[in-house]
């Protein structure tokens, strides 16, 4: 079938069998055994520098890195041999001899591979008596502070920045011991994707200034989710504490982002977190907005939008299922749907082929067009007509030019925020942000992704998918099949002809490309 | 037809009050001129701790009056009763620092396991028991109360018997 040989090998008792010219680390992999590493990273050329993953191979005259070594037929490697270990004791003692052990205060602490391989491997005590080295602590720019004394000189950074990001900012300099990471003296990490080396660094010695001291990694939970920022979609975890949104880390999806998240995708996670937020369902009385139960605002919203054409703002900020839902709501009332995007100069990571921070600077602007919703970037009220009924959903209409709305139309919002400048709408449902709800996105390449809920929504919000569901039958749009975000997903993959065949145990967490799509990569 | 009603007779010597009487009496008197107290005359006087006794908590400071604390955060994790809210953040000069320190003394069980587990030796139980105060609220001690208390602290282990032999 493929022209790849393939080779058998025995890794710690176990059989495993891998294409030639696979790495006995990766090998091991495979055979579910993890070799102590730090130098080596499956996104980075390989350097062996760290040492770490000597293994024992039988018929070697000596212990191989198992990064930089090649499997052959019929190998008997041994991982935790007794050779093995006091090899890899010994270098972490070394490691360690400068090392400052100062955990407590380190924001890498419980996520910290030398803290793990010590714990695993290491020795108790150190038979160091010397004074420490010491370096003072250093700014490298954008979002990274280089904490000298902690690092272990794996390369990581080094190699990301030559080889990945093509912009070599860092180096090794001085030799021997006084060895640290510095960067060229006229440019800094103020890069675009330059934050990765934090990710990528194995000890405390990257970190970042945005989440210093903010928070202990042990204490917060993870949530698989997409990054909002733009078109691209990378996968990211976020993480949270008490319901704060904490951190966003790149989540690997070799189809989309591989291991890395740009800067502002990274940092593009405060709003989640705004507490300025609508929290209660309202309606207009006597030109005033009152707080109401979800029934009667639905049903206000209900008596707005019969016998009057919906014109449907909606942002590509929201999830397919919401999208989906808004295409119900204006098939019940002949109606149309358009959207806007922001945008800003594309940033492609050179050393990853179309990974790029897209100009398109909102996730879900594919699903929106092929949901049938029309871009209009220069006046997004240019559809409106006199009667219409303007819904805006999850806009927020910052720069837009409303007279239109003022003079035509009746106004429902369904949002996080109310928008500032229209005229007072006659209903508004307050919603959950992408952090608070379940729902997919369909990236520029069509790819339709998952996002998790990683925290509660404030007051009486609800997901966008209840609140628009339950908004579209009131309008004569029955969804009553969309009682779950895998139901109204269900729904729109038997609608929708580009969706046709997904479901959410289909997609899983790793997406599933729409019918149609030219395929990436 | 009459009841037959058993009379005990009993021996003068055991059945009389007197001998009874007399030996209390000269049991008081033994009390009154050789003093066995085990009653402690508080508040006059205070009971003696050992060192290992485990109360209410203190935050040590440096010698510049400021807490320990790194807030590094592995207290509030090995707390059994999750008694102890820790915000970390940054001090004026840029070290990390605790925001909110705060312990919840009705929830504490007293086991130890934060002095125990804390890597800078900054909070301490105390070798104190005088707790009262007028309101629960005064129960939560933050963390100028905690660095302000003086009481000694517990040394966890008996110095003498280190290993608890």
């Amino acid at each position: 079938m493929s022209a790849t040989k393939m080779v058998s090998l025995t890794i710690e008792g176990r059989a495993v069998s891998v294409p030639e010219g696979t790495t006995i680390l990766e090998a091991a992999k495979a055979a579910g055994v993890l070799v102590p590493h730090y130098c080596y990273h499956p996104g980075l050329p390989v350097a062996g520098v760290c040492r770490m993953c000597l293994v024992e191979v039988e018929k070697f005259p000596k212990l191989a890195p198992s990064c930089a070594t090649a499997v052959g037929e019929g190998q008997v490697v041994h991982v935790y041999s007794e050779k093995a270990l006091e090899a890899r004791k010994g270098v972490l003692e070394l490691l360690l001899i400068n090392h400052p052990l100062d955990c407590p205060i380190c924001d890498q602490a419980g996520e910290c591979e030398l803290q793990d391989y010590t714990f695993q491997e290491g020795r108790a005590d150190s038979r160091y008596r010397e004074p420490k080295r010491f370096n003072p602590v250093e700014d490298f720019g954008g979002d990274v502070l280089y904490v000298t004394n902690r690092c272990i000189l794996c390369t990581r950074c080094v190699r990301f920045m030559d080889d990945v990001h093509e912009a070599p900012v860092l180096c090794v300099s001085e030799r021997g011991d006084r060895a640290v990471i510095s960067k060229a003296a006229d440019a800094d990490l103020t890069q675009p994707w330059a934050a990765n080396v934090i990710d990528l660094c194995p000890v405390g010695a990257l970190v970042s200034k945005d989440f210093l001291n903010k928070a202990r990694a042990w204490e917060l939970d993870r949530t698989a989710s997409v990054c909002p920022g733009c078109s691209q979609g990378c996968n990211t975890v976020l993480e949270t504490r008490d319901n704060v949104v904490m951190r966003m880390k790149p989540r690997p999806n070799d189809a989309v982002n591989q291991f890395y998240l740009c800067d502002v995708g990274r940092l593009d996670y405060h709003w989640m977190n705004r507490a300025d937020r609508l929290e209660s369902p309202k309606i207009r009385l006597a030109d005033v907005l009152s707080p109401v139960d979800w029934e009667i605002a639905l049903g206000q919203a209900a008596e707005a939008l019969r016998g009057r054409r919906a014109y449907v703002v909606a942002s590509p900020q929201l999830s397919n299922e919401a999208l989906f839902l808004l295409k119900r709501l204006i098939g019940a009332t002949g109606g149309e749907g358009a959207f806007r995007c922001a945008t800003g100069p594309e940033a492609p990571l050179p050393g990853v082929d179309d990974l790029a921070l897209r100009a398109d600077r909102a996730p879900n602007v594919r699903g929106a067009e092929l949901l049938g919703f029309t871009r209009r970037d220069g006046d997004l009220l240019a559809g409106l007509k006199s009667g219409d009924v303007l819904v805006v959903a999850g806009d927020a209409l910052d720069g837009v030019d409303l007279r239109r709305a003022v003079d035509a139309a009746t106004v429902i919002v369904v949002g996080t925020v109310l928008p500032v400048g229209l005229p007072t709408p006659v209903a508004v449902l307050p919603i959950a942000n992408v952090a608070e709800e379940e729902g997919t996105f369909t990236n520029l390449r069509g790819r339709v992704q998952r996002f998790l809920q990683a925290k509660a929504a404030p007051g009486l919000a609800r997901p966008s998918w209840y609140a628009l569901a339950d908004l579209a039958t009131a309008a004569g749009a029955p969804s009553d099949d969309c009682a779950l975000p895998s139901r109204a997903f269900a729904a729109l993959a038997a609608a929708e002809p580009a969706f046709s065949g997904m479901s959410y145990d289909a997609l899983g967490l790793r997406g599933a490309v729409v019918a149609g799509a030219e395929v990436a990569r | 037809m009459g009841i037959n009603v058993k009379v005990m007779e009993r021996p003068v010597g055991e059945a009389s009050y007197v001998r009874a009487t007399l030996k209390g009496l000269a049991l008081t008197l033994k009390h009154l001129v050789d003093p066995h107290r085990v009653t402690i005359q508080y508040p006059e006087e205070k009971w003696d701790l050992s060192p290992r006794w485990r109360g209410t908590h203190r935050m040590l400071t440096t010698e510049d009056g400021k807490a320990k604390c790194v807030a590094c955060g592995l207290c509030p994790t090995v707390c059994p009763a999750n008694c102890i809210k820790l915000v970390p953040g940054e001090d004026e000069t840029g070290n990390r620092y605790p925001l909110v320190f705060e312990i919840d003394e009705f929830r504490c069980i007293f086991c130890g396991y934060c002095q125990e587990v804390c890597p800078e030796e900054a909070i301490h139980l105390g070798r104190h028991y005088e707790n009262a105060e007028f309101n629960r609220e005064r129960f939560v001690y933050d963390l100028e109360r905690l660095t302000a208390q003086t009481h000694p602290v517990s040394t966890l282990w008996d110095p003498a018997d280190p290993r608890g032999e």
